[in-house]
């Protein structure tokens, strides 16, 4: 277990410092105890944000770790969350059926992950074509989608119900005591969101220090060594692939149980860019820089919205640009690396003031 | 078959294959030479349709209302790649972000300046029938356009200096400077030019399409399928690959309708990339060796 | 450091002023989620445009029994997903009394179920497939048996009995598509053709080819959005001249405006608003938009939608005495005489449905892009939804029904 413990430090995350660990803890002290104070809207958006994260988190294993530009989050994202809108349908809202709705559809889209992950990466697909061949797959489903909405398109009780997208569809919720059941909405959604960010941050933190984080990181950066070295690129990149798609799938399965509704419009072109944009602006290379940047990014946006209205586009659109051609690697690594010119340049401009004093007396002295 | 129904199948066939080439020139060129991945390939399509129209209406004939769109589409082309796009060389994903957000600043940029724009053109020449169907004339312009813009591209990189210092810096860019090519320059004019392909595009199109500051997204999808199909080399790979693409798409229009024709680019896509890699270019450079 | 503190005194006396002045009625606050930005922004700023002008017409004239109307605003972008977002907020948030959203029906679809969890009562202003049987929700839009069942039999009396359908491939193109096929079968006819379009494709040559080869009477064109538009520029340009009939052109996507003559000749709409409307009552209101906004390229049904909308909800809370609850608007709505007069004529919500009925216009165009009006009708009914078992005064299912998938009895 320690040892285990030990790998939520290494060299492929920032923040390892004593320090690090200890804003790190009393953020998550004051999230705990957020809802206590803020209002229901506040929480349950913050809720909202903490649901794309997923998403993010998943290509930034792929894209910043893995090198590999998916464009399939949002295929996973929808397909995982057509699977819960389905399943939970049928089986309805109560003993904890949604909750087996969520693991199925994460299942399912672990396993569509496997099959199409070993079509590209088996077949050597690699850079910018596994980018074109997500976002095709991508586009593919949502079309097929989009035209199902005839009664013939049924899985059980549940109409697929095309381009208007699925509704009424439970919430997430397990069976209390006494015959009654919590509900997964507003504070309780935001309290469950919570656990399973932080569950899945320190998993990622310790699957990218690991040895497979590496090895992953290694291929990354050079795949031909990495094969002359004797490692199966294919196999690493298969799994990292797997794992980042299923978190795809997890924000989906939570996007919907939190809407109540599911539309082929989440995997089209616009939405299939969204993960991309947030996690290039937020940062990619490291998982902590996408989970802050990604958030900031979303709660920007939406801020941008209600300020600007019409022209929110043209910002964000400008955002975009300034941010990828001063801040490649995004702005909290940005941040991160530029933190020493940041914070030394009262220093330095002290010590400039320092070093012309001198001059000056001993000119007024004469 | 009857005789009609196999000319209109050549019809359908061409007009695809037109559309495919048109959308696609553009984006090949700046894709192949620079590898870069244009998002705002579409909104330079509706600007040139914008300009286009807007010169036609303002009293230039259709034909020179196109040239002016394309011109300008390729002027503007020029000043983005001096600005912005230059940092971008051969960083696929990065220049994905970059035009995307330059895309979302045109397209809202467009909506809140021009509303809804201009009333169309309307399409010239008018049609001419064969037994009970009919067809129509610009569609056969815009093929007869197509084939000629390959042969002029073709002419262009073959045998003008230009061209030959182009496809030097497609090669091997540092050999290419080292041996005295402009190579900044090169890349300005050849993503100007990719520009100008793609406001020809708009402009053609214009008369036969709604004008709206989203009416290049029509475009773009079959636009990335055919470069991605036809490989790195605009000359060598796009049009096998769109006569590929187009025979595919108009038949499975033609036999299970428009939503099977969409599909079927995309599934094409994945196992062109599957079975081909480097498209077309790739394979028929290795069957030449 | 002065001058600061001299802007926070006049600052706060500002405020005090203000605030006095609203104290005795605090305003009703509207909330707005319409796209400004993104695919249909085109067609739906009108909407934007239209709720401004009705609250600043009815703020002037002293609000709705003294409060003044508040209008928060915000765009979702075409975005289903910034449309729940914006519900929330605007629930949750800005503590709206009453919620204006969405032109797609797939916005509808997220947003109902937020609203639903609400005691908020929601307009959507657009028309649609029908079949929401909804409580929370008033549907002041067109509908498919207000708009076909008025044009249909007119078209096949006037032109024949073949009848080629061609739709945008999704839920309200294949309602539509089906509103069709039922009719023309009811009235005799034939349908020799059917294709549905998937959504964004704007090449229409195999299509054109199949209508040519089929040889029908008349078109029924259902296509939808900026790409599919594309087909009545094509359709002439390729020597198809057919009579067309269609329940959203010219109306809501304004093409006549669009596209260069002769492209919409022979295009025959039933609608309940067209801004060539020759009713004084309609002119009026023209000539008041565009007075402040001078620049709009057309009214279209959406934007008159919204509009009326506002008004209509101002009825209802008179109705109410001044109460914005839900259950006690619905409580008026159920008296039946929710009605008021709206520029395209009467409007009034049917207790039934809570859907509205309207005035039913059709017209044709000719080949100058001139719309002239052929007939209306005083009055056509949302029967639909009350002829299948949806009974909003008796409860309240919150369903969306289709003619194949009708309540269980």
């Amino acid at each position: 277990m320690r040892s285990f413990l030990s790998l939520l430090n290494g060299p492929q995350t920032f923040g390892n410092s004593r320090g690090f660990w200890a804003a790190a803890v009393a953020v998550f002290l004051v999230a705990l105890f957020y809802p206590l104070v803020a209002d229901s809207y506040t929480v349950g958006n913050l809720a909202y944000f903490g649901v794309w994260v997923f998403m993010a988190l998943g290509l930034s294993l792929i894209w910043g770790y893995g090198g590999m530009l998916s464009f399939g989050q949002t295929a996973f994202f929808g397909l995982a969350g057509y699977s819960y809108g389905v399943i939970a349908i049928n089986l309805g809202a109560n003993y904890g059926y949604p909750v087996l709705a969520l693991v199925c559809a994460l299942v399912i889209a672990a396993v569509l992950a496997l099959v199409l992950g070993y079509f590209m990466i088996y077949g050597r697909i690699t850079g910018v074509f596994v980018g074109i061949v997500t976002l095709s797959v991508t586009l593919t489903f949502a079309t097929f989608l989009n035209q199902t909405a005839g009664p013939e398109w049924r899985i059980g009780r549940a109409r697929l119900n095309g381009y208007n997208g699925m509704t009424r569809i439970p919430s997430l919720s397990i069976p209390w005591f006494d015959g009654d059941k919590i509900t997964f909405r507003g504070e309780a959604l935001y309290y469950l969101v919570l656990v399973m960010l932080v569950l899945c941050y320190l998993g990622l933190r310790i699957l990218v220090n690991s040895r497979f984080g590496n090895v992953l990181v290694a291929i990354r950066e050079n795949p031909e060594r990495a094969e002359l070295l004797g490692y199966d690129i294919r196999r690493y990149q298969l799994v990292a692939f797997i794992i980042g798609s299923t978190l795809a799938g997890l924000s989906g399965v939570l996007y919907t149980a939190w809407g109540q509704f599911i539309v082929p419009a989440s995997m089209a072109l616009p939405a299939a860019a969204m993960p991309i944009i947030w996690v290039a602006v937020g940062g990619r290379k490291d998982l902590t820089a996408t989970l802050i940047g990604s958030l900031f990014v979303l709660w920007l946006f939406q801020n941008l919205i209600v300020i600007s209205q019409q022209y929110a586009l043209i910002v964000i659109g400008a955002l975009l640009l300034v941010t990828i051609l001063y801040m490649p690697g995004g702005y909290i690594v940005w941040l991160v690396e530029n933190r020493d010119a940041l914070f030394n340049w009262r220093r330095r401009r002290a010590q400039r003031l320092a070093a012309s004093q001198p001059a000056a007396n001993d000119g007024a002295a004469e | 078959m009857q005789p009609t129904e196999i000319v209109a199948y050549l019809y359908q066939i061409s007009d695809v294959f037109a559309f495919l080439v048109l959308a696609a020139a553009g984006l090949a060129i700046i894709f192949g030479m620079m590898g870069i991945i244009n998002m705002a390939h579409g909104e330079f399509i509706a600007m040139g349709g914008y300009v286009t129209t807007y010169s036609y209406h303002a009293g230039v004939p259709l034909a020179a209302a196109v040239m002016i769109g394309a011109l300008a589409c390729g002027l503007f082309g020029v000043f983005l790649e001096r600005t912005i796009v230059r940092r971008f060389y051969h960083r696929p994903i990065d220049s994905l972000v970059a035009t995307w957000g330059i895309s979302l600043i045109m397209t809202q940029g467009a909506l809140l300046l021009l509303g809804s724009g201009a009333p169309g053109v309307g399409t010239p020449f008018g049609s001419v029938s064969l037994a009970n169907a009919s067809f129509s004339i610009y569609r056969l312009v815009l093929f007869a356009i197509a084939v000629l813009l390959l042969v002029g591209l073709y002419l262009l990189f073959m045998k003008t200096r230009f061209g030959r210092h182009a496809r030097a810096t497609m090669q091997n860019a540092a050999m290419a400077r080292a041996l005295g090519v402009p190579v900044q320059g090169i890349y300005s004019v050849t993503f100007g030019l990719g520009a100008a392909l793609a406001g020809l595009c708009g402009g053609l199109y214009a008369p036969t399409m709604t004008l709206s500051p989203m009416m290049g997204a029509t475009f773009v999808i079959e636009a990335f399928v055919t470069v991605v199909a036809g490989g790195a080399d605009v000359l060598i790979g796009t049009p096998p690959a769109a006569i590929a693409l187009a025979v595919i798409k108009a038949t499975a229009t033609a036999f299970y309708g428009q939503v099977y024709g969409v599909m079927s680019l995309l599934v094409a896509v994945c196992l062109v990339v599957r079975l081909m890699p480097e498209g077309f270019t790739g394979w028929l450079i290795r069957r030449r060796s | 450091m002065t001058i600061k503190l001299g802007a926070l005194l006049a600052g706060v006396a500002a405020f005090a002023i203000s605030a006095a002045q609203a104290a005795d009625k605090p305003p009703i606050k509207i909330g707005l989620l319409e796209d400004q930005s993104g695919e249909i922004a085109l067609f739906t700023l009108p909407k934007v445009r239209g709720t401004q002008l009705a609250v600043e017409e009815i703020n002037k004239a002293g609000g709705i029994m003294g409060r003044q109307l508040e209008l928060i605003a915000y765009d979702p972008q075409f975005d289903n997903s910034k449309f729940q977002e914006f519900t929330r907020r605007l629930l949750d948030k800005d503590k709206v009394d009453v919620l204006f959203a969405g032109a797609t029906s797939a916005s509808r679809e997220a947003v109902r179920p937020i609203v639903d969890n609400s005691d908020v009562l929601y307009f959507y202003t657009n028309q649609y497939e029908g079949g929401v049987c909804d409580g929370n929700m008033i549907g002041t839009g067109g509908l498919p048996e207000q708009q076909f069942s008025t044009l249909i039999p007119w078209m096949m009396e006037k032109y024949g009995k073949k009848v080629y359908i061609i739709a945008a491939d999704y839920n309200f193109g294949q309602i539509s598509a089906e509103w069709t096929r039922k009719l023309v079968k009811d009235n005799g006819g034939e349908i020799v053709g059917q294709e549905l379009i998937p959504l964004g494709v704007s090449q229409f040559g195999q299509t054109i080819q199949n209508i040519q080869k089929a040889k029908p009477d008349w078109l029924m064109s259902l296509v939808v959005g900026n790409s599919q538009s594309s087909f009545y520029e094509q359709a002439p340009a390729a020597g198809l001249k057919i009579p067309m009939g269609s329940s959203i052109t010219i109306g809501l996507g304004f093409e006549h405006k669009r596209f260069k003559p002769p492209a919409m000749e022979n295009m025959h709409v039933a609608m309940n608003w067209f801004e060539e409307l020759e009713d004084p009552k309609a002119k009026e209101f023209v000539a008041r938009w565009r007075a402040k906004f001078p620049t709009e390229t057309y009214i279209n049904d959406m934007g008159q939608n919204a509009y009326a909308a506002i008004y209509m909800y101002k009825k209802l809370v008179e109705m109410a005495g001044g109460s914005t609850k839900l259950a006690d608007i619905r409580k008026q709505i159920a008296t039946g005489n929710a009605c008021i007069d709206a520029p395209e004529g009467q409007i009034c919500i049917d207790p039934k449905s809570q859907h509205a009925a309207h005035r039913m216009w059709q017209i044709s165009v000719d080949a100058a892009h001139k719309v002239k009006t052929e007939r209306s009708w005083d009055r056509i009914e949302p029967y639909w939804l009350g002829q299948i078992g949806c009974d909003l005064t008796k409860d309240d299912p919150k369903e969306q029904y289709t003619p194949s998938s009708l309540p269980k009895k």
